[in-house]
Protein backbone atom coordinates (compact mmCIF):
# COMPACT_ATOMS: atom_id res chain seq x y z
CA UNK A 1 0.00 0.00 0.00
CA UNK A 2 1.49 3.39 -0.61
CA UNK A 3 -0.03 6.93 -0.31
CA UNK A 4 1.56 9.94 -1.52
CA UNK A 5 -0.22 13.23 -1.78
CA UNK A 6 1.00 16.10 -4.01
CA UNK A 7 0.11 19.58 -3.05
CA UNK A 8 -1.09 22.07 -6.38
CA UNK A 9 -1.72 25.04 -6.88
CA UNK A 10 -5.51 24.53 -6.95
CA UNK A 11 -5.93 21.29 -4.78
CA UNK A 12 -4.12 18.16 -2.88
CA UNK A 13 -3.51 15.09 -5.46
CA UNK A 14 -3.44 12.14 -3.35
CA UNK A 15 -2.17 9.03 -5.40
CA UNK A 16 -3.00 5.46 -3.72
CA UNK A 17 -1.71 2.60 -4.53
CA UNK A 18 -1.95 -1.41 -3.59
CA UNK A 19 -4.46 -2.86 -1.31
CA UNK A 20 -6.62 -0.80 1.33
CA UNK A 21 -8.29 -3.18 3.73
CA UNK A 22 -8.60 -2.28 7.04
CA UNK A 23 -4.57 -2.23 7.99
CA UNK A 24 -4.53 0.45 5.97
CA UNK A 25 -7.10 2.85 6.42
CA UNK A 26 -5.93 4.31 9.25
CA UNK A 27 -2.92 5.82 7.19
CA UNK A 28 -5.67 6.90 4.27
CA UNK A 29 -7.38 8.71 6.87
CA UNK A 30 -4.38 10.69 8.14
CA UNK A 31 -3.79 11.69 4.72
CA UNK A 32 -6.99 12.99 4.39
CA UNK A 33 -6.82 14.68 7.66
CA UNK A 34 -3.24 15.95 6.74
CA UNK A 35 -4.62 17.89 3.80
CA UNK A 36 -7.99 18.90 5.79
CA UNK A 37 -5.84 20.42 8.60
CA UNK A 38 -3.86 22.70 6.41
CA UNK A 39 -7.41 24.24 5.14
CA UNK A 40 -7.02 22.07 1.67
CA UNK A 41 -10.40 21.28 0.97
CA UNK A 42 -10.13 20.55 -2.64
CA UNK A 43 -8.76 17.01 -2.89
CA UNK A 44 -8.04 14.90 -6.24
CA UNK A 45 -7.82 11.31 -5.35
CA UNK A 46 -5.90 9.41 -8.35
CA UNK A 47 -7.50 5.83 -7.82
CA UNK A 48 -5.59 4.14 -10.52
CA UNK A 49 -2.96 1.90 -8.37
CA UNK A 50 -5.73 0.51 -5.90
CA UNK A 51 -6.06 -3.58 -5.80
CA UNK A 52 -8.61 -3.36 -3.36
CA UNK A 53 -10.71 -1.31 -1.47
CA UNK A 54 -12.27 -2.79 1.97
CA UNK A 55 -15.30 -0.90 3.59
CA UNK A 56 -12.76 0.88 6.23
CA UNK A 57 -11.32 2.83 3.36
CA UNK A 58 -14.57 3.85 1.87
CA UNK A 59 -15.72 5.13 5.72
CA UNK A 60 -11.98 6.74 5.75
CA UNK A 61 -12.85 8.62 2.14
CA UNK A 62 -16.93 9.36 3.25
CA UNK A 63 -15.62 11.21 6.39
CA UNK A 64 -13.37 13.00 4.46
CA UNK A 65 -16.15 13.83 1.49
CA UNK A 66 -18.26 15.28 4.05
CA UNK A 67 -15.95 17.54 5.84
CA UNK A 68 -14.67 18.95 2.45
CA UNK A 69 -18.50 19.34 1.43
CA UNK A 70 -19.66 21.05 4.45
CA UNK A 71 -20.24 24.84 3.95
CA UNK A 72 -19.71 24.26 -0.12
CA UNK A 73 -16.21 24.77 1.23
CA UNK A 74 -15.02 21.80 -1.24
CA UNK A 75 -14.92 18.10 -2.43
CA UNK A 76 -13.02 15.17 -2.86
CA UNK A 77 -12.67 13.72 -6.45
CA UNK A 78 -11.94 10.43 -7.62
CA UNK A 79 -9.75 9.73 -10.70
CA UNK A 80 -9.29 6.72 -12.82
CA UNK A 81 -11.19 4.28 -10.38
CA UNK A 82 -10.53 0.94 -11.35
CA UNK A 83 -13.90 -1.11 -12.68
CA UNK A 84 -14.16 -3.89 -10.09
CA UNK A 85 -13.53 -1.03 -7.08
CA UNK A 86 -16.37 0.40 -8.75
CA UNK A 87 -18.46 -1.99 -8.64
CA UNK A 88 -18.01 -2.27 -4.54
CA UNK A 89 -19.13 1.57 -4.41
CA UNK A 90 -21.92 0.96 -6.64
CA UNK A 91 -23.35 -1.86 -4.01
CA UNK A 92 -22.25 0.65 -1.17
CA UNK A 93 -24.51 3.21 -2.94
CA UNK A 94 -21.74 5.64 -3.45
CA UNK A 95 -20.97 5.88 -7.12
CA UNK A 96 -24.13 8.44 -7.78
CA UNK A 97 -22.85 10.74 -5.12
CA UNK A 98 -19.22 11.32 -6.11
CA UNK A 99 -17.76 12.66 -9.23
CA UNK A 100 -15.63 10.66 -11.20
CA UNK A 101 -12.64 11.36 -13.49
CA UNK A 102 -10.87 9.15 -16.22
CA UNK A 103 -7.92 10.75 -15.20
CA UNK A 104 -6.32 13.17 -12.55
CA UNK A 105 -5.53 15.82 -15.26
CA UNK A 106 -9.62 16.37 -15.86
CA UNK A 107 -10.14 15.90 -12.43
CA UNK A 108 -7.65 18.56 -11.16
CA UNK A 109 -8.54 20.57 -14.26
CA UNK A 110 -11.97 20.85 -13.20
CA UNK A 111 -11.51 22.37 -9.86
CA UNK B 1 -10.44 -29.02 -5.53
CA UNK B 2 -11.57 -31.91 -3.30
CA UNK B 3 -9.59 -31.41 0.18
CA UNK B 4 -10.63 -28.70 2.50
CA UNK B 5 -7.92 -25.60 2.74
CA UNK B 6 -6.90 -24.07 6.16
CA UNK B 7 -4.85 -20.94 7.15
CA UNK B 8 -4.75 -20.22 10.93
CA UNK B 9 -3.43 -16.48 11.97
CA UNK B 10 -3.22 -14.11 14.76
CA UNK B 11 -5.57 -11.32 14.53
CA UNK B 12 -3.84 -8.44 13.77
CA UNK B 13 -4.78 -6.59 10.60
CA UNK B 14 -1.47 -6.96 8.97
CA UNK B 15 -2.48 -10.47 8.48
CA UNK B 16 -5.83 -9.58 6.15
CA UNK B 17 -3.40 -9.32 3.36
CA UNK B 18 -2.09 -13.32 3.65
CA UNK B 19 -5.93 -13.84 4.06
CA UNK B 20 -6.67 -12.34 0.80
CA UNK B 21 -4.28 -14.03 -1.04
CA UNK B 22 -5.49 -17.58 0.51
CA UNK B 23 -8.65 -16.95 0.07
CA UNK B 24 -8.50 -15.93 -3.85
CA UNK B 25 -6.27 -18.83 -4.29
CA UNK B 26 -8.28 -21.35 -3.07
CA UNK B 27 -10.89 -19.97 -5.12
CA UNK B 28 -9.72 -19.70 -8.63
CA UNK B 29 -8.46 -23.31 -7.81
CA UNK B 30 -11.93 -24.05 -6.69
CA UNK B 31 -13.36 -22.86 -10.11
CA UNK B 32 -14.51 -19.34 -10.08
CA UNK B 33 -13.80 -16.76 -12.19
CA UNK B 34 -11.83 -13.40 -11.62
CA UNK B 35 -14.72 -11.49 -10.32
CA UNK B 36 -16.66 -14.47 -8.24
CA UNK B 37 -12.95 -14.40 -6.98
CA UNK B 38 -12.42 -10.77 -5.91
CA UNK B 39 -16.30 -10.73 -4.76
CA UNK B 40 -15.74 -14.05 -2.41
CA UNK B 41 -12.23 -12.70 -0.82
CA UNK B 42 -13.41 -9.21 -0.37
CA UNK B 43 -16.52 -10.42 1.85
CA UNK B 44 -13.70 -13.30 3.51
CA UNK B 45 -11.67 -9.72 4.70
CA UNK B 46 -14.42 -8.04 5.62
CA UNK B 47 -15.65 -10.94 7.57
CA UNK B 48 -12.49 -11.40 9.43
CA UNK B 49 -11.79 -7.54 10.28
CA UNK B 50 -14.94 -8.30 12.29
CA UNK B 51 -13.38 -10.90 14.12
CA UNK B 52 -10.26 -8.52 14.34
CA UNK B 53 -11.95 -5.49 15.44
CA UNK B 54 -15.12 -6.29 17.15
CA UNK B 55 -14.95 -10.08 18.29
CA UNK B 56 -11.47 -9.76 19.55
CA UNK B 57 -12.00 -5.88 19.79
CA UNK B 58 -8.39 -4.95 18.64
CA UNK B 59 -6.32 -7.46 20.49
CA UNK B 60 -4.08 -9.41 18.61
CA UNK B 61 -3.40 -12.65 20.79
CA UNK B 62 -6.36 -14.70 19.27
CA UNK B 63 -6.76 -17.13 16.65
CA UNK B 64 -8.59 -16.52 13.35
CA UNK B 65 -9.02 -19.62 10.97
CA UNK B 66 -9.76 -19.36 7.47
CA UNK B 67 -11.13 -22.62 5.89
CA UNK B 68 -12.35 -22.93 1.96
CA UNK B 69 -13.61 -25.86 0.69
CA UNK B 70 -16.14 -26.33 -2.05
CA UNK B 71 -19.82 -28.26 -1.19
CA UNK B 72 -22.03 -29.54 -4.25
CA UNK B 73 -21.21 -26.15 -6.66
CA UNK B 74 -20.96 -24.04 -3.64
CA UNK B 75 -17.21 -22.54 -3.21
CA UNK B 76 -17.68 -21.73 1.24
CA UNK B 77 -15.70 -19.57 3.46
CA UNK B 78 -15.77 -20.33 6.81
CA UNK B 79 -14.24 -17.59 9.82
CA UNK B 80 -14.18 -19.18 12.58
CA UNK B 81 -12.95 -16.69 15.54
CA UNK B 82 -13.17 -17.55 19.58
CA UNK B 83 -13.49 -14.00 20.62
CA UNK B 84 -16.82 -12.34 22.48
CA UNK B 85 -19.80 -13.53 20.91
CA UNK B 86 -21.21 -11.80 17.41
CA UNK B 87 -24.89 -10.81 17.01
CA UNK B 88 -25.31 -9.45 13.29
CA UNK B 89 -28.49 -8.19 14.21
CA UNK B 90 -27.49 -5.41 16.40
CA UNK B 91 -25.38 -3.85 13.53
CA UNK B 92 -27.03 -1.04 11.69
CA UNK B 93 -28.18 -1.79 7.96
CA UNK B 94 -27.30 1.57 6.22
CA UNK B 95 -28.91 3.54 4.01
CA UNK B 96 -27.38 3.43 0.96
CA UNK B 97 -30.40 5.63 -0.52
CA UNK B 98 -29.57 8.67 2.06
CA UNK B 99 -27.11 11.78 0.31
CA UNK B 100 -23.26 11.51 1.48
CA UNK B 101 -23.94 13.95 3.97
CA UNK B 102 -26.15 12.00 5.98
CA UNK B 103 -24.77 8.89 5.35
CA UNK B 104 -24.01 7.14 9.02
CA UNK B 105 -20.29 5.29 8.56
CA UNK B 106 -21.22 1.71 10.44
CA UNK B 107 -22.46 -1.47 9.17
CA UNK B 108 -21.07 -1.45 5.75
CA UNK B 109 -18.73 -4.55 6.33
CA UNK B 110 -21.69 -6.64 6.95
CA UNK B 111 -23.92 -4.90 3.80
CA UNK B 112 -21.30 -5.42 1.41
CA UNK B 113 -20.51 -9.01 2.94
CA UNK B 114 -24.03 -9.80 2.10
CA UNK B 115 -24.22 -8.56 -1.34
CA UNK B 116 -20.95 -10.49 -2.14
CA UNK B 117 -21.76 -13.55 -2.08
CA UNK B 118 -24.66 -15.91 -2.59
CA UNK B 119 -25.45 -16.66 1.53
CA UNK B 120 -23.95 -15.48 4.91
CA UNK B 121 -24.50 -17.41 7.66
CA UNK B 122 -23.56 -16.60 11.41
CA UNK B 123 -23.36 -19.58 14.29
CA UNK B 124 -21.81 -20.31 16.83
CA UNK B 125 -19.39 -23.20 16.94
CA UNK B 126 -19.36 -26.16 19.99
CA UNK B 127 -16.20 -25.02 21.08
CA UNK B 128 -17.54 -21.47 21.61
CA UNK B 129 -16.07 -20.33 19.07
CA UNK B 130 -18.13 -17.39 16.26
CA UNK B 131 -18.14 -18.42 12.93
CA UNK B 132 -19.35 -16.86 9.74
CA UNK B 133 -19.75 -19.20 7.04
CA UNK B 134 -19.91 -17.55 3.38
CA UNK B 135 -21.07 -19.44 0.21
CA UNK B 136 -20.49 -18.48 -3.30
CA UNK B 137 -22.15 -20.40 -6.26
CA UNK B 138 -19.69 -21.41 -8.97
CA UNK B 139 -21.12 -20.00 -11.99
CA UNK B 140 -20.46 -22.02 -15.10
CA UNK B 141 -19.42 -22.12 -18.37
CA UNK B 142 -18.94 -17.74 -19.57
CA UNK B 143 -19.85 -15.33 -17.95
Amino acid sequence: MEIKTTQLRRCDLIALSGRFDSSAAPALDQALRASLDRGMFHIVVDMSGVEYFGSAAIRALVIAFKECRRWNRGDVRLAALPEKIRQVFDIAGITPLIKLYDDTVTAVGNF
Amino acid sequence: MSSELELCVASELRNLAAIADFVSEAAARAGLDDTQVFEVQMAADEACTNSMEHAYEGREDGRVQVCCFVEDNVFVVRVTDFGKPFEPETVPVPDITLPLEDRSVGGLGLFLMRRLVDEVQFSRDSTGGNQVTLRKRRRMGHT
